[in-house]
């Protein structure tokens, strides 16, 4: 694979030959890839391409066959999933993970539990300002499942962006929602760039991807099949045959 | 006051010691832990402060101590055993051991005194200390249910993997209910022992399961708040109401079973929703008015 | 050897009573904490009947089958039907289910206890049980019946749930429900058969134990519960056969228990067995090891 070597020495995040197995299915099938800070990743893919599955192996929700993973120089790839937010990632979920029964004020403060108190006291005061950001302020007080689902998706990126990660792994994070919204969604992804995020994105919709990402991964079949600046890697052949041939229309 | 007092002091006594039953089903719970190892913690704080009463003579405070501090280690020592299982094969493994505390009375010798029980431990316990008691216990729960502990303590019931990814230590906290479980328990069982001077092993049974559960799944599972309504309606209810004193059985059959299909969360949680409502109204209405435009 | 022919009998009465409980778990995943009393009050309906009526041995275990069925039914149709249709997920409708379910036991239980006083209930037949007497060992008519029936009933389901059309159905909901609703199978009907042979089994083994024992109590049922339970997580979730073999495992560990006098251990058995097999294989003797998705 061609390396990427910007300006900086070290990369932020390394993934080292990563292999998730579920019994005989290869969901994740030796990955290695650098993410370099200042930068907005993107991870292209048909359904049931293994790409939700890295993420998972790479906050260590997943059990992984073998492989590593290290960020800023540390190893944790034994590390256990409750670690992975103190070192400074975040993430969302594919599905809308939010607690029922609490309000959006309450679910974005659950991402900052957590922490120490100061980055805690911190939060607490950056709510406003988050929900703000996402246009979640009107409706801080009610429940999840009183709001429609884009709203949820914001509820759900606030609280991943409310602990100030250095790193942000965003699952399909404009799954459900109009363009408008994306565009949205996009341009504060774009924001926190400038502030000093570094962005991996899992998603199928590709004009999104194109728009915000900075370099793109394809994956097919666990494996990664190109990588690049965008507009490379959706002209790539095997991108076009084995994602964009099939179901770029139906996303769009 | 006092002579309202006077006569209904045995069914304040219960109400309380209902109330540290239910709560200690109500912890674990509330962690997303489905155990009924707090029965069982009942019948081991009983017997041990009972065993600490009549075979070593020791006075009623240090006796209650005594059972609840065993009981809390065992259902702790339990919590590690039993970790790994999830939902009903956890509370099925939960109620066995609760029986197996039971089958282990009856075989104790003159320990425990067989299937007669123990006689003889009366201590010497106020309605004012148990309410201390209680008191002390539901400050401490309340804690856990404020703040950032609450929400931690939501996501660890609701999304356990959530939980983790959000940094909260998911074993740690469910260990941490098994202790509190058997410490609340075997208070409850202590007390209850010490106040009636006699347990039997019959009395750590199958009913006392559906005793406390009626008591949360009636009041609300999710707030101290929903054992006390629980507790109070459960002992309350049939001296209030005669026909009920009659078929009292029946209809906490009846009961359970209906919180059990409509009311999920118990009289607090509709409650609380009904709050939640009218204090979102402006809102809600709002939110509705866009998504008509839109 | 007389030991043997005695586990034997018992082992086919936990078998009639765990193969209802098994099916139902296994595949439409209710866990019916109500079986029991489903169980006693078939028997108790029978008996009220035969006191009045005196019926012939097949009359009897009619109305016994045909009044678990029943019961069964209602059940499902009053409390977990009801439940399974508001609950946001699963792991949820479980818990609530089993809630219910202890509630929908209350009931009958209670409604039981009051009549008789607690105390035990027999059935009256123009059926009298013979003794026969082989190779020295005794054995009633009754205790044939049981034997056949168990074993009969037993492998007919194995096969039937292996073979049929109906029984791959029921499998396929047991192992992934949507995508069986997918294959057009109605799962409401199925639950709806399910739960009414479960009852049905049910009742059979309440007649048949109660003839046996000439009388049974009102708590019988309950402590059956928790037997069905060690058998089905020691035979394993799903399976038929590891049930079959599991109640014969635990009535001839039961059998052993009394027969070296240690009578007063012998519900530490199946409790015990809950635990080793939880901690140990969770997915049981010849279970399947669940699928997890993510």
């Amino acid at each position: 694979m061609a390396e990427t070597t910007p300006d900086q020495e070290a990369p932020l995040l390394e993934v080292r030959d990563v292999a998730v197995h579920f019994g005989g299915v290869k969901a994740v099938d030796g990955i290695s890839m650098k993410l370099w800070p200042g930068r907005i990743y993107g991870v292209l893919g048909p359904n049931g391409s293994g790409k939700s599955t890295l993420l998972g192996a790479m906050t260590r929700l997943t059990p992984m066959t073998r492989g590593a993973f290290v960020f800023e120089g540390q190893d944790y790839t034994k590390k256990h999933a409750r670690t992975i937010q103190h070192m400074g990632i975040a993430r969302t979920f594919q599905t809308v993970r939010l607690l029922e029964d609490r309000t959006v004020r309450d679910n974005i403060l659950l991402g900052t539990d957590s922490l120490g108190r100061e980055t805690r006291k911190e939060a607490a005061a950056r709510v406003d300002e988050v929900m703000e950001r996402l246009g979640i302020q009107e409706v801080e007080r009610m429940r999840p499942d009183e709001l429609s689902y884009g709203m949820q998706r914001r509820v759900e990126f606030a609280r991943a962006i409310i602990s100030r990660p250095r790193l942000l792994l965003l699952d399909e994070p404009t799954a459900g929602m109009n363009t408008s919204e994306r565009e949205e969604i996009s341009a504060i992804m774009r924001q926190l760039l400038e502030e000093g995020v570094t962005q991996f994105i899992v998603e199928h919709d590709v004009q999104m991807m194109v728009d915000t990402c900075d370099y793109l991964y394809a994956m097919n079949f666990g494996k990664l099949i190109a990588e690049g600046t965008p507009t490379d890697v959706v002209r790539d052949p095997a991108v076009q045959e084995a994602y964009l041939g099939k179901g770029a229309g139906k996303h769009a | 006051m006092s002579t309202w007092y006077a006569m209904n002091v045995v069914l304040v006594q219960t109400t309380l010691t209902t109330l540290l039953l239910a709560l200690s089903i109500q912890v674990p719970l509330r962690f997303g832990v489905f155990s009924f190892a707090g029965v069982g913690a009942f019948g081991i704080g009983g017997y041990g402060s009972a065993i600490a009463m009549v075979h070593l003579g020791w006075s009623t405070w240090p006796a209650v101590a005594f059972g609840a501090v065993v009981a809390g280690l065992v259902v702790f020592l339990l919590g590690l055993v039993v970790q790994r299982l999830t939902g009903l094969y956890m509370g099925m493994a939960t109620i066995a051991f609760t029986l197996i505390v039971s089958v282990l009375a009856v075989n104790g010798g003159d320990l425990t005194g067989g299937a007669m029980g123990l006689y003889g431990a009366l201590g010497e316990i106020s309605v004012l200390q148990i309410l201390l008691v209680v008191l002390l216990v539901v400050a401490l729960l309340h804690l856990t249910e404020l703040g950032g502990m609450g929400r931690r303590v939501d996501a660890v019931r609701d999304d356990p993997e959530l939980a983790n990814a959000l940094g909260v230590d998911v074993v740690r906290y469910r260990q941490f209910s098994f202790l509190v479980s058997g410490l609340i328990g075997g208070l409850a069982g202590a007390i209850t022992t010490l106040l009636r001077s006699t347990i039997t092993p019959a009395e750590v049974n199958f009913h006392l399961v559906i005793l406390a559960l009626t008591a949360i799944v009636v009041g609300g599972s999710r707030s101290w708040v929903g054992a006390l309504i629980g507790a109070v309606i459960f002992v309350w209810l049939p001296t209030w109401i005669g026909f009920l004193a009659e078929w009292e059985r029946v209809a906490y059959g009846v009961i359970v079973a209906v919180a059990a299909i409509y009311l999920p969360l118990g009289v607090l949680g509709v409650a609380k929703d009904l709050w939640h409502r009218f204090r979102t109204r402006e809102e809600r209405a709002r939110v509705a008015a866009l998504a008509k435009e839109s | 050897m007389q030991d043997v022919l005695n586990a034997t009998t018992l082992g086919s009465i936990y078998l009639l009573f765990a193969l209802g409980m098994a099916l139902v778990w296994g595949t439409i995943g209710i866990l019916n904490f109500a079986h029991g009393a489903t169980f006693m009050f078939a028997a108790f309906i029978g008996h009220l009947v035969t006191a009045r009526v005196e019926l012939p041995l097949l009359g009897v275990i009619a109305v016994a089958v045909l009044v678990g069925a029943l019961i069964s039914v209602l059940t499902q149709l009053l409390a977990f039907q009801p439940i399974l249709k508001r609950a946001k997920n699963r792991h949820a409708a479980e818990l609530r289910i089993l809630i219910a379910g202890i509630g929908v036991a209350a009931i009958p239980l209670a409604i039981a206890q009051r009549q008789t006083r607690s105390t035990p209930f027999g059935l009256r037949s123009s059926y009298s049980p013979q003794v026969y007497e082989v190779f020295g060992l005794r054995i009633t008519t009754t205790a044939i019946i049981i034997i056949v029936l168990g074993l009969v009933i037993g492998i007919g389901m194995t096969l039937w749930l292996r073979r049929s059309r109906h029984g791959l159905a029921l499998r396929a909901l047991g192992v992934d429900a949507e995508t069986s609703a997918g294959m057009g199978v109605n799962r409401t009907t199925l639950a709806f058969g399910t739960m009414a042979v479960a009852g049905g089994l049910a009742g059979l083994a309440g007649a048949l134990l109660t003839l046996q024992l000439g009388a049974i109590a009102p708590e019988t049922g309950d402590q059956l519960i928790i037997k069905a339970f060690a058998i089905i997580v020691l035979g394993g979730l799903g399976s038929m056969a590891g049930t079959v073999i599991g109640a014969y495992v635990l009535a001839g560990a039961e059998t052993l228990v009394l027969v070296m006098n240690w009578g007063t251990w012998v519900d530490a058995v199946s409790f015990g067995l809950i635990f080793l097999i939880l901690l140990a294989r969770p997915q049981g003797l010849l279970g399947r090891k669940e699928v997890r998705r993510t």
